[in-house]
Protein backbone atom coordinates (compact mmCIF):
# COMPACT_ATOMS: atom_id res chain seq x y z
CA UNK A 1 0.00 0.00 0.00
CA UNK A 2 1.30 3.21 -0.84
CA UNK A 3 1.68 6.32 1.31
CA UNK A 4 0.16 9.37 -0.02
CA UNK A 5 3.31 11.17 0.96
CA UNK A 6 6.85 12.09 -0.02
CA UNK A 7 9.26 11.18 2.35
CA UNK A 8 12.37 12.91 0.07
CA UNK A 9 10.72 16.30 -0.29
CA UNK A 10 9.54 17.53 3.27
CA UNK A 11 9.80 21.16 3.29
CA UNK A 12 8.00 22.00 6.74
CA UNK A 13 8.42 19.60 10.11
CA UNK A 14 6.58 20.34 13.13
CA UNK A 15 7.05 18.17 16.42
CA UNK A 16 4.15 18.28 19.31
CA UNK A 17 3.74 16.39 22.45
CA UNK A 18 0.53 15.11 23.80
CA UNK A 19 0.10 15.57 27.33
CA UNK A 20 -2.65 14.19 29.85
CA UNK A 21 -4.62 17.47 31.59
CA UNK A 22 -6.92 17.53 34.40
CA UNK A 23 -9.99 16.90 32.45
CA UNK A 24 -8.89 15.75 28.80
CA UNK A 25 -5.30 15.19 26.72
CA UNK A 26 -3.59 18.36 24.37
CA UNK A 27 -1.58 18.70 21.73
CA UNK A 28 0.75 21.13 21.79
CA UNK A 29 3.48 21.90 19.09
CA UNK A 30 7.15 22.71 20.62
CA UNK A 31 9.83 24.71 18.12
CA UNK A 32 12.91 22.08 17.21
CA UNK A 33 15.82 22.96 15.54
CA UNK A 34 17.00 21.29 12.21
CA UNK A 35 18.70 18.50 13.96
CA UNK A 36 15.62 17.16 15.85
CA UNK A 37 13.93 18.02 12.72
CA UNK A 38 16.25 15.84 10.73
CA UNK A 39 16.04 13.15 13.26
CA UNK A 40 12.20 13.19 13.21
CA UNK A 41 12.40 12.41 9.12
CA UNK A 42 14.96 9.72 9.66
CA UNK A 43 12.47 7.85 12.04
CA UNK A 44 9.43 8.38 9.73
CA UNK A 45 11.41 6.90 6.71
CA UNK A 46 12.50 4.32 9.22
CA UNK A 47 8.95 3.55 10.09
CA UNK A 48 7.92 3.37 6.52
CA UNK A 49 10.98 0.66 5.50
CA UNK A 50 10.04 -1.39 8.26
CA UNK A 51 6.28 -1.47 7.04
CA UNK A 52 6.64 -2.03 3.82
CA UNK A 53 9.12 -5.02 5.03
CA UNK A 54 6.84 -6.65 6.84
CA UNK A 55 3.85 -6.81 4.57
CA UNK A 56 3.15 -5.40 0.83
CA UNK A 57 -0.68 -5.93 1.26
CA UNK A 58 -1.20 -4.88 4.88
CA UNK A 59 -4.71 -6.34 6.46
CA UNK A 60 -6.94 -3.91 8.31
CA UNK A 61 -6.87 -3.59 11.55
CA UNK A 62 -9.57 -5.30 13.59
CA UNK A 63 -10.51 -4.30 17.44
CA UNK A 64 -11.04 -7.28 18.57
CA UNK A 65 -7.94 -9.33 16.95
CA UNK A 66 -4.95 -10.10 19.11
CA UNK A 67 -2.11 -8.70 17.04
CA UNK A 68 1.81 -8.86 17.35
CA UNK A 69 3.80 -6.59 18.97
CA UNK A 70 5.25 -5.09 15.54
CA UNK A 71 2.63 -5.32 12.66
CA UNK A 72 1.95 -3.54 9.42
CA UNK A 73 -2.00 -3.09 9.54
CA UNK A 74 -4.59 -0.28 7.94
CA UNK A 75 -7.31 1.66 8.98
CA UNK A 76 -8.95 4.03 6.53
CA UNK A 77 -8.91 7.49 7.32
CA UNK A 78 -12.53 8.11 7.53
CA UNK A 79 -13.14 5.15 10.39
CA UNK A 80 -14.81 5.53 13.30
CA UNK A 81 -11.67 3.57 14.96
CA UNK A 82 -8.87 6.52 13.24
CA UNK A 83 -11.58 9.42 15.10
CA UNK A 84 -8.87 10.88 17.42
CA UNK A 85 -5.52 10.38 15.51
CA UNK A 86 -7.87 11.96 12.67
CA UNK A 87 -8.39 14.91 14.47
CA UNK A 88 -4.91 15.50 15.51
CA UNK A 89 -4.09 14.61 11.42
CA UNK A 90 -6.40 17.71 10.60
CA UNK A 91 -5.81 20.05 13.42
CA UNK A 92 -5.18 23.56 12.29
CA UNK A 93 -2.58 25.69 13.73
CA UNK A 94 -2.09 23.87 16.40
CA UNK A 95 -1.03 25.74 19.76
CA UNK A 96 2.60 26.38 20.18
CA UNK A 97 4.33 26.38 23.57
CA UNK A 98 7.94 25.84 24.71
CA UNK A 99 6.70 24.91 27.93
CA UNK A 100 4.63 22.24 26.97
CA UNK A 101 7.53 19.98 28.21
CA UNK A 102 8.31 21.50 31.23
CA UNK A 103 6.88 18.26 33.13
CA UNK A 104 7.64 15.55 30.63
CA UNK A 105 6.01 12.97 33.37
CA UNK A 106 2.28 14.75 31.86
CA UNK A 107 3.48 13.46 28.13
CA UNK A 108 1.51 10.59 26.77
CA UNK A 109 2.92 10.36 23.53
CA UNK A 110 4.95 13.15 20.66
CA UNK A 111 4.49 13.35 17.41
CA UNK A 112 5.52 14.89 14.20
CA UNK A 113 3.34 17.01 11.50
CA UNK A 114 5.33 17.15 8.13
CA UNK A 115 4.51 18.77 4.69
CA UNK A 116 5.96 17.55 1.47
CA UNK A 117 6.75 19.29 -1.75
CA UNK A 118 3.02 18.96 -3.10
CA UNK A 119 0.95 20.46 0.07
CA UNK A 120 0.47 16.88 1.80
CA UNK A 121 0.67 16.77 5.50
CA UNK A 122 1.67 13.43 7.37
CA UNK A 123 1.32 12.72 10.85
CA UNK A 124 4.06 10.63 12.86
CA UNK A 125 2.97 9.06 16.50
CA UNK A 126 4.63 7.39 19.28
CA UNK A 127 3.90 6.58 22.58
CA UNK A 128 5.88 8.31 25.12
CA UNK A 129 7.98 5.83 26.98
CA UNK A 130 11.46 5.83 26.61
CA UNK A 131 10.77 10.02 26.18
CA UNK A 132 9.88 9.78 29.85
CA UNK A 133 12.09 6.83 31.00
CA UNK A 134 14.87 8.22 30.56
CA UNK A 135 14.01 11.01 32.56
CA UNK A 136 14.01 8.70 35.36
CA UNK A 137 16.87 6.71 35.42
CA UNK A 138 20.36 8.11 36.04
CA UNK A 139 22.18 5.85 34.29
CA UNK A 140 22.40 7.99 30.67
CA UNK A 141 26.57 8.97 30.37
CA UNK A 142 28.53 10.67 27.83
CA UNK A 143 32.53 10.92 27.33
CA UNK A 144 34.23 13.88 28.53
CA UNK A 145 38.00 13.49 28.64
CA UNK A 146 38.58 9.82 28.17
CA UNK A 147 35.87 9.41 30.85
CA UNK A 148 32.23 8.52 31.28
CA UNK A 149 30.69 11.04 33.07
CA UNK A 150 26.25 11.07 34.02
CA UNK A 151 24.79 13.29 32.14
CA UNK A 152 23.49 15.75 34.85
CA UNK A 153 21.04 17.65 32.66
CA UNK A 154 17.20 16.82 31.88
CA UNK A 155 17.42 14.82 28.44
CA UNK A 156 14.59 13.91 26.54
CA UNK A 157 15.25 10.68 24.17
CA UNK A 158 13.65 10.17 20.78
CA UNK A 159 12.86 6.49 19.50
CA UNK A 160 14.19 4.91 16.66
CA UNK A 161 10.50 5.01 14.53
CA UNK A 162 6.97 6.20 15.28
CA UNK A 163 4.16 3.62 16.09
CA UNK A 164 2.18 4.75 13.07
CA UNK A 165 1.87 6.96 10.20
CA UNK A 166 -0.97 9.09 9.08
CA UNK A 167 -1.19 10.42 5.81
CA UNK A 168 -4.68 11.63 3.92
CA UNK A 169 -6.12 8.39 3.24
CA UNK A 170 -5.05 6.20 6.13
CA UNK A 171 -4.08 5.07 9.32
CA UNK A 172 -0.47 2.69 8.78
CA UNK A 173 -0.29 0.95 11.95
CA UNK A 174 3.79 -0.32 12.97
CA UNK A 175 2.50 -0.92 16.21
CA UNK A 176 -0.82 -1.67 17.24
CA UNK A 177 -0.74 -1.67 21.01
CA UNK A 178 0.62 2.14 20.25
CA UNK A 179 -1.93 2.83 17.85
CA UNK A 180 -4.85 1.87 20.27
CA UNK A 181 -3.38 3.61 23.68
CA UNK A 182 -2.65 6.99 21.80
CA UNK A 183 -5.43 6.47 19.67
CA UNK A 184 -7.84 5.89 22.84
CA UNK A 185 -9.17 2.78 21.10
CA UNK A 186 -11.03 1.36 24.13
CA UNK A 187 -12.82 4.74 24.79
CA UNK A 188 -13.85 5.56 21.11
CA UNK A 189 -14.95 1.30 20.63
CA UNK A 190 -16.91 1.78 24.22
CA UNK A 191 -18.74 5.27 22.94
CA UNK A 192 -19.66 3.77 19.39
CA UNK A 193 -20.88 0.65 20.86
CA UNK A 194 -24.51 2.09 20.64
CA UNK A 195 -24.09 2.93 17.18
CA UNK A 196 -22.31 -0.60 16.05
CA UNK A 197 -25.30 -2.24 17.14
CA UNK A 198 -27.29 -0.09 15.26
CA UNK A 199 -25.07 -1.11 12.04
CA UNK A 200 -25.66 -4.64 12.69
CA UNK A 201 -29.28 -4.96 13.75
CA UNK A 202 -30.39 -4.15 9.92
CA UNK A 203 -28.49 -7.13 8.60
CA UNK A 204 -29.78 -9.06 11.78
CA UNK A 205 -33.28 -7.78 12.60
CA UNK A 206 -33.99 -11.49 13.54
CA UNK A 207 -31.83 -10.57 16.55
CA UNK A 208 -33.25 -8.73 20.39
CA UNK A 209 -30.34 -6.67 20.90
CA UNK A 210 -30.92 -5.25 24.37
CA UNK A 211 -28.77 -7.73 26.37
CA UNK A 212 -26.08 -7.05 23.66
CA UNK A 213 -26.33 -2.97 23.55
CA UNK A 214 -26.50 -3.10 27.37
CA UNK A 215 -23.30 -5.31 28.08
CA UNK A 216 -21.12 -3.72 24.95
CA UNK A 217 -21.70 -0.52 26.47
CA UNK A 218 -19.68 -1.52 29.60
CA UNK A 219 -17.69 -4.29 28.77
CA UNK A 220 -14.23 -3.13 26.50
CA UNK A 221 -14.08 -6.43 25.27
CA UNK A 222 -18.01 -6.83 23.81
CA UNK A 223 -17.25 -3.55 22.12
CA UNK A 224 -13.95 -4.71 20.48
CA UNK A 225 -16.16 -7.78 18.92
CA UNK A 226 -18.74 -5.49 17.64
CA UNK A 227 -16.69 -2.90 16.10
CA UNK A 228 -14.92 -5.32 14.53
CA UNK A 229 -17.96 -7.20 13.23
CA UNK A 230 -19.19 -3.61 11.90
CA UNK A 231 -15.77 -3.48 10.38
CA UNK A 232 -15.96 -6.83 8.37
CA UNK A 233 -19.34 -5.61 6.92
CA UNK A 234 -19.50 -9.20 6.73
CA UNK A 235 -23.55 -9.88 8.54
CA UNK A 236 -25.53 -9.53 5.20
CA UNK A 237 -27.09 -12.61 4.30
CA UNK A 238 -26.61 -14.18 7.63
CA UNK A 239 -29.44 -16.72 7.65
CA UNK A 240 -31.17 -17.14 11.23
CA UNK A 241 -31.16 -20.66 11.36
CA UNK A 242 -27.49 -20.88 10.42
CA UNK A 243 -26.74 -18.38 13.18
CA UNK A 244 -28.95 -20.60 15.92
CA UNK A 245 -27.18 -23.88 14.33
CA UNK A 246 -23.67 -22.43 14.47
CA UNK A 247 -24.14 -21.01 18.31
CA UNK A 248 -25.51 -24.64 19.04
CA UNK A 249 -22.64 -26.08 17.77
CA UNK A 250 -20.26 -24.26 19.75
CA UNK A 251 -22.23 -23.87 23.25
CA UNK A 252 -23.47 -20.77 23.09
CA UNK A 253 -26.80 -20.78 24.11
CA UNK A 254 -29.46 -18.86 22.61
CA UNK A 255 -33.29 -18.69 23.12
CA UNK A 256 -36.11 -17.41 21.44
CA UNK A 257 -39.32 -14.98 21.71
CA UNK A 258 -41.36 -13.31 19.33
CA UNK A 259 -39.88 -14.58 16.57
CA UNK A 260 -36.30 -12.88 17.47
CA UNK A 261 -32.88 -14.94 18.90
CA UNK A 262 -32.52 -13.51 22.54
CA UNK A 263 -29.32 -13.90 23.98
CA UNK A 264 -29.02 -13.72 27.89
CA UNK A 265 -25.96 -11.79 29.37
CA UNK A 266 -23.45 -14.46 29.86
CA UNK A 267 -23.85 -15.63 26.40
CA UNK A 268 -23.54 -12.19 24.77
CA UNK A 269 -19.47 -12.84 24.46
CA UNK A 270 -19.92 -16.32 22.97
CA UNK A 271 -22.57 -14.75 20.58
CA UNK A 272 -20.72 -12.18 19.61
CA UNK A 273 -17.50 -14.47 19.20
CA UNK A 274 -19.98 -16.40 16.21
CA UNK A 275 -20.57 -13.32 14.75
CA UNK A 276 -16.90 -12.29 14.51
CA UNK A 277 -15.86 -15.83 13.33
CA UNK A 278 -13.70 -16.45 15.54
CA UNK A 279 -16.05 -19.75 17.49
CA UNK A 280 -15.52 -22.90 15.84
CA UNK A 281 -16.51 -26.52 15.98
CA UNK A 282 -14.47 -29.44 15.18
CA UNK A 283 -14.64 -32.99 14.72
CA UNK A 284 -11.36 -34.27 13.77
CA UNK A 285 -11.92 -37.11 15.92
CA UNK A 286 -14.96 -39.23 15.13
CA UNK A 287 -17.27 -38.50 18.58
CA UNK A 288 -15.63 -36.50 20.10
CA UNK A 289 -16.77 -32.82 19.63
CA UNK A 290 -14.34 -29.84 20.32
CA UNK A 291 -15.48 -26.13 20.08
CA UNK A 292 -12.35 -23.37 19.88
CA UNK A 293 -12.03 -19.59 20.85
CA UNK A 294 -9.46 -18.12 17.92
CA UNK A 295 -7.77 -15.21 19.01
CA UNK A 296 -6.59 -14.28 16.12
CA UNK A 297 -7.69 -15.30 12.29
CA UNK A 298 -7.22 -14.99 8.75
CA UNK A 299 -9.70 -15.47 6.51
CA UNK A 300 -8.49 -17.88 3.80
CA UNK A 301 -8.66 -17.98 0.20
CA UNK A 302 -10.75 -14.96 -2.00
CA UNK B 1 9.67 53.07 18.18
CA UNK B 2 13.22 53.83 15.72
CA UNK B 3 11.90 56.46 14.04
CA UNK B 4 11.19 58.33 16.53
CA UNK B 5 14.67 58.24 18.10
CA UNK B 6 16.44 59.16 14.61
CA UNK B 7 13.61 62.40 14.81
CA UNK B 8 15.30 62.97 18.66
CA UNK B 9 18.52 62.17 17.31
CA UNK B 10 17.77 64.88 14.78
CA UNK B 11 16.23 67.62 16.76
CA UNK B 12 18.40 66.99 19.63
CA UNK B 13 17.65 69.15 23.00
CA UNK B 14 18.82 72.14 24.92
CA UNK B 15 18.94 69.94 28.18
CA UNK B 16 20.05 66.35 27.42
CA UNK B 17 23.57 67.04 26.01
CA UNK B 18 24.36 65.55 22.61
CA UNK B 19 26.42 62.97 23.17
CA UNK B 20 24.44 61.46 25.70
CA UNK B 21 21.02 62.20 23.38
CA UNK B 22 23.11 60.43 20.26
CA UNK B 23 24.12 57.60 22.22
CA UNK B 24 20.73 56.46 23.32
CA UNK B 25 19.21 57.49 20.23
CA UNK B 26 21.54 55.58 18.03
CA UNK B 27 21.60 52.23 20.61
CA UNK B 28 18.19 52.54 20.81
CA UNK B 29 17.65 52.84 16.72
CA UNK B 30 20.28 49.71 16.08
CA UNK B 31 19.62 47.09 19.01
CA UNK B 32 15.70 46.62 18.62
CA UNK B 33 16.64 45.87 15.02
CA UNK B 34 19.71 44.55 15.45
CA UNK B 35 17.72 41.67 17.78
CA UNK B 36 14.80 41.38 14.96
CA UNK B 37 17.40 40.39 12.14
CA UNK B 38 19.45 38.10 14.55
CA UNK B 39 16.16 36.69 15.18
CA UNK B 40 14.80 36.17 11.74
CA UNK B 41 18.42 35.13 10.87
CA UNK B 42 18.12 32.86 13.73
CA UNK B 43 14.80 31.52 12.61
CA UNK B 44 15.77 30.64 8.92
CA UNK B 45 18.89 29.13 10.18
CA UNK B 46 16.80 26.78 12.61
CA UNK B 47 15.15 25.98 10.00
CA UNK B 48 11.72 26.85 12.51
CA UNK B 49 8.51 26.85 10.26
CA UNK B 50 5.24 26.51 10.64
CA UNK B 51 2.11 25.81 8.45
CA UNK B 52 -0.07 28.24 8.83
CA UNK B 53 -4.05 27.85 7.99
CA UNK B 54 -6.09 31.05 6.93
CA UNK B 55 -9.18 31.54 8.44
CA UNK B 56 -9.99 35.27 8.11
CA UNK B 57 -6.97 37.60 7.54
CA UNK B 58 -7.69 41.36 8.20
CA UNK B 59 -4.36 43.56 6.84
CA UNK B 60 -3.61 46.18 9.20
CA UNK B 61 -1.89 48.95 7.34
CA UNK B 62 -3.91 51.21 9.28
CA UNK B 63 -1.61 50.30 12.43
CA UNK B 64 0.82 52.46 10.73
CA UNK B 65 -1.35 55.63 11.29
CA UNK B 66 -1.88 54.49 14.38
CA UNK B 67 1.85 54.49 15.25
CA UNK B 68 2.38 57.65 13.42
CA UNK B 69 -0.69 59.42 15.52
CA UNK B 70 -0.19 57.47 19.14
CA UNK B 71 3.56 57.37 19.03
CA UNK B 72 5.67 59.81 16.53
CA UNK B 73 3.57 63.03 16.16
CA UNK B 74 3.12 63.46 20.35
CA UNK B 75 6.67 62.78 21.14
CA UNK B 76 8.24 64.87 18.39
CA UNK B 77 6.34 67.47 19.37
CA UNK B 78 7.48 67.09 23.39
CA UNK B 79 10.15 69.40 24.38
CA UNK B 80 12.70 68.17 26.39
CA UNK B 81 13.60 71.14 28.50
CA UNK B 82 14.36 70.15 31.83
CA UNK B 83 14.20 66.99 34.10
CA UNK B 84 10.58 66.91 34.55
CA UNK B 85 9.92 66.95 30.73
CA UNK B 86 12.22 64.04 30.29
CA UNK B 87 11.08 62.10 33.49
CA UNK B 88 7.72 62.50 31.78
CA UNK B 89 8.28 61.54 28.49
CA UNK B 90 10.11 58.44 29.73
CA UNK B 91 6.78 57.46 31.85
CA UNK B 92 4.78 58.66 28.45
CA UNK B 93 6.82 56.01 26.49
CA UNK B 94 7.01 53.11 28.80
CA UNK B 95 3.44 53.27 29.31
CA UNK B 96 3.48 53.24 24.87
CA UNK B 97 5.63 50.43 25.04
CA UNK B 98 3.52 48.31 27.19
CA UNK B 99 0.37 49.45 25.67
CA UNK B 100 1.83 48.26 22.27
CA UNK B 101 3.21 44.96 23.91
CA UNK B 102 0.04 44.29 25.43
CA UNK B 103 -2.31 44.93 21.96
CA UNK B 104 0.01 42.95 20.55
CA UNK B 105 1.11 45.80 18.15
CA UNK B 106 4.87 44.94 18.83
CA UNK B 107 5.65 43.55 15.14
CA UNK B 108 4.94 47.27 14.12
CA UNK B 109 7.81 47.96 12.30
CA UNK B 110 8.65 50.72 9.67
CA UNK B 111 11.58 48.89 8.04
CA UNK B 112 9.18 46.05 7.05
CA UNK B 113 6.74 48.55 5.91
CA UNK B 114 9.51 50.14 3.38
CA UNK B 115 10.39 46.67 2.32
CA UNK B 116 6.76 45.96 0.85
CA UNK B 117 5.71 43.35 3.46
CA UNK B 118 2.43 43.57 4.98
CA UNK B 119 0.98 42.67 8.53
CA UNK B 120 -2.11 40.81 8.70
CA UNK B 121 -4.09 38.81 11.64
CA UNK B 122 -5.09 35.77 11.02
CA UNK B 123 -7.85 34.12 13.11
CA UNK B 124 -7.78 30.47 13.44
CA UNK B 125 -10.09 28.51 11.33
CA UNK B 126 -14.00 27.54 13.23
CA UNK B 127 -14.26 25.13 15.88
CA UNK B 128 -15.08 22.17 14.17
CA UNK B 129 -11.34 20.70 15.12
CA UNK B 130 -11.42 20.71 19.16
CA UNK B 131 -7.72 20.36 18.79
CA UNK B 132 -7.50 23.40 15.86
CA UNK B 133 -5.56 26.55 17.75
CA UNK B 134 -8.03 29.33 19.56
CA UNK B 135 -5.82 31.98 19.22
CA UNK B 136 -4.92 34.66 15.91
CA UNK B 137 -1.87 34.92 15.10
CA UNK B 138 0.07 37.59 13.06
CA UNK B 139 1.63 36.76 9.56
CA UNK B 140 4.44 39.27 8.00
CA UNK B 141 4.32 38.37 3.99
CA UNK B 142 4.83 40.27 1.27
CA UNK B 143 1.64 38.78 -0.03
CA UNK B 144 -0.99 41.37 -0.91
CA UNK B 145 -3.67 39.25 0.25
CA UNK B 146 -4.19 36.32 2.29
CA UNK B 147 -7.43 34.13 0.84
CA UNK B 148 -9.58 32.41 3.31
CA UNK B 149 -8.72 28.65 3.54
CA UNK B 150 -5.14 29.25 2.36
CA UNK B 151 -2.17 27.64 3.74
CA UNK B 152 1.34 29.33 4.03
CA UNK B 153 4.56 28.35 5.61
CA UNK B 154 6.05 30.70 7.56
CA UNK B 155 9.05 31.32 10.20
CA UNK B 156 9.20 31.48 13.39
CA UNK B 157 9.37 34.78 15.51
CA UNK B 158 7.47 34.40 18.52
CA UNK B 159 4.69 32.11 19.41
CA UNK B 160 2.53 34.59 17.87
CA UNK B 161 4.26 36.59 15.05
CA UNK B 162 5.28 34.74 11.63
CA UNK B 163 7.21 35.97 8.99
CA UNK B 164 6.93 34.75 5.21
CA UNK B 165 9.95 35.33 3.39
Amino acid sequence: MPLAFDLQSVTVTEFGVGRDEEEEQSFTLVPVDTSVQTALGEMARDTWSAMEELDEAPPEYEPSEKHASSEYLVVPFASGLATALRQLHQAENLPLSAAALSDPRDVFCYFTRMTDGAGRRLTAVRRATQFKGVLQSRGLMRFIDDALQIIEESVLRLDSDFDLLVDSDTVHILRPSGFEFVGQLQDAVLAAAPTNVKAVRKDLHFVDFTAIEGYATKHPRAARYLASIVAQNATKDISKSALKAQCKRTGVDVGESKGKITVDEGQVMGFLQVVDRRRYHLELVKGTPESFVAGSRRKLGS
Amino acid sequence: MSPLFLLWAIRGSSFVPDKYLLTVCAVMLVLPNLFLGLRIRAAIGANDKREIAVAVAEDHRDHLLVYLFSMLLPFYAAELRNERDVAAVLVALAFIVFLFWHLNLHYMNVLFAAMGYRVFSVSPPPASNALSGRSGLVVITRRPVLVSGERLIAYRLSDTVYFER
